[in-house]
């Protein structure tokens, strides 16, 4: 209560203790004001207080609420976190499947899928860079008579025996892959077909010379070999067909050979 | 106590996106296995996590879980931790609980999750790799 309002009390109780005014109607009606005043006061101060603890309990609900948001927010980040990583691990799990549908289980080379693939980016790039490549076909001569001879046990780790010649003599640019069966695509960078041939040939003594052990002994493969070579913007089709084409004069002329493209007349 | 009495096992077979669910009351373990991404996690782990607290609420018994997750969505995270949650408040209470989650030694990114799921919790939880 401020000085003002003490001061007013300490007047009006002395007026009305001053028996002068006794009976006077002011009087009277002075005293019932004051004493309705601090009724009116004593409720006011009451609810202040009741308010006052709801404020505090209020504030303490807030805190708890606080403190719970965090906690959730903790958990959720951690939930978060954990989830990234299971996506992670899906996503390379993912590329791994990828990886796997573009390779030959058997001789881990590519297969026929990722041959296609790597093949018509190397055609794009052959249109931007208005520069060819040379594309051989390779097919293993009498494959049916090693596996009827020495079982396709035999036959299998010839050919995974003849991936891993290809894969090692080959030049560093280029690719090859399983076509399929016993057939085999060799991708070569260089488009001049007598330096294709000449790598080729290399190739094919050293297949000549592979020696794949068979119980007590060991056999030998000989290949046959077709090549074409691709000019920026045609069919991808086209050169293979022609590849095949100097695969079929290789066999005709006896296997064990290499066949360039027939010269266009 | 009486045992078992609303103790309800269950025994949910695995598929390619839920994991297998089986509980035995009896001897007090609690075992998943398996992939999980399903269409409604709710569904699938609410009676799990109501069973573990039945089980929790009505035996004095220690409770093990056998764990041998591979792959959690997001909603099977937040389930799994659920059920850590229950864990580490009964664990608090002075109850025996604890976690054996195993994984494929060659999936060595399972046992690396099964850490982190693993930090905050004080009951004992190990994480073992199967050859």
């Amino acid at each position: 209560m401020t000085g003002k309002d003490g001061d007013l009390d300490a007047r009006i109780a002395t007026l009305l203790a001053d028996p002068q005014y006794e009976g006077h109607p002011l009087r009277e009606a002075l005293d019932a004001l004051r004493v309705r005043m601090a009724c009116q006061l004593a409720r006011i101060e009451k609810i202040t207080a009741v308010s006052d603890g709801f404020q505090m309990m209020a504030r303490h609900r807030e805190l708890s609420m606080a403190e719970q948001f965090d906690r959730q927010l903790k958990r959720l980040s951690k939930i978060v976190a954990i989830s990234d990583r299971y996506q992670e691990v899906l996503r390379d799990q993912n590329q791994a499947v990828i990886d796997a549908s573009y390779h030959d289980a058997l001789t881990e080379l590519l297969n026929r899928r990722g041959l296609s693939e790597r093949l018509r980016e190397r055609c794009d790039l052959a249109v931007r860079e208005a520069r060819g490549f040379c594309v051989a076909m390779v097919d293993v001569d009498h494959f049916k008579q090693v596996n009827d001879t020495y079982g396709h046990q035999a036959g299998d780790r010839a050919l995974v025996a003849l991936g891993r010649v290809m894969t090692t003599e080959l030049p560093e640019y280029g690719f090859c892959g399983r076509w399929g069966g016993e057939e085999f695509v060799i991708v070569l960078e260089d488009p001049d077909l007598l330096a294709a041939r000449a790598t080729l040939e290399r190739l094919l003594a050293a297949i000549r010379d592979m020696r794949v052990p068979v119980g007590d002994s060991s056999l030998a493969l000989t290949v046959s070999v077709g090549v074409a070579q691709h000019k920026p913007g045609e069919a991808l089709a086209l050169t293979l067909n022609r590849a095949d084409i100097a695969l079929y004069d290789a066999k005709q002329s006896g296997r064990n050979s290499l066949g360039l493209e027939r010269q266009q007349t | 106590m009486s045992e078992n009495l609303s103790m309800n096992d269950l025994s949910i077979a695995g598929t390619p996106s839920t994991p297998a669910i089986s509980t035995d009351a009896a001897s007090g373990v609690l075992s998943l296995s398996g992939d999980s991404y399903p269409e409604n996690s709710f569904e699938l782990f609410g009676p799990v996590i109501t069973w573990v607290e039945n089980y929790l609420s009505e035996t004095d018994a220690p409770l093990r879980l056998e764990l041998e997750l591979l792959y959690l969505n997001t909603s099977s995270v937040k389930a799994v931790m659920e059920i850590f949650d229950t864990l580490e408040a009964a664990h608090a209470r002075g109850r025996d609980v604890s976690v054996n989650w195993y994984f494929d030694q060659n999936n060595e990114r399972v046992g690396e999750l099964a850490e982190e799921f693993k930090e905050d919790c004080t009951f004992p939880f190990a994480v073992i790799g199967r050859p």
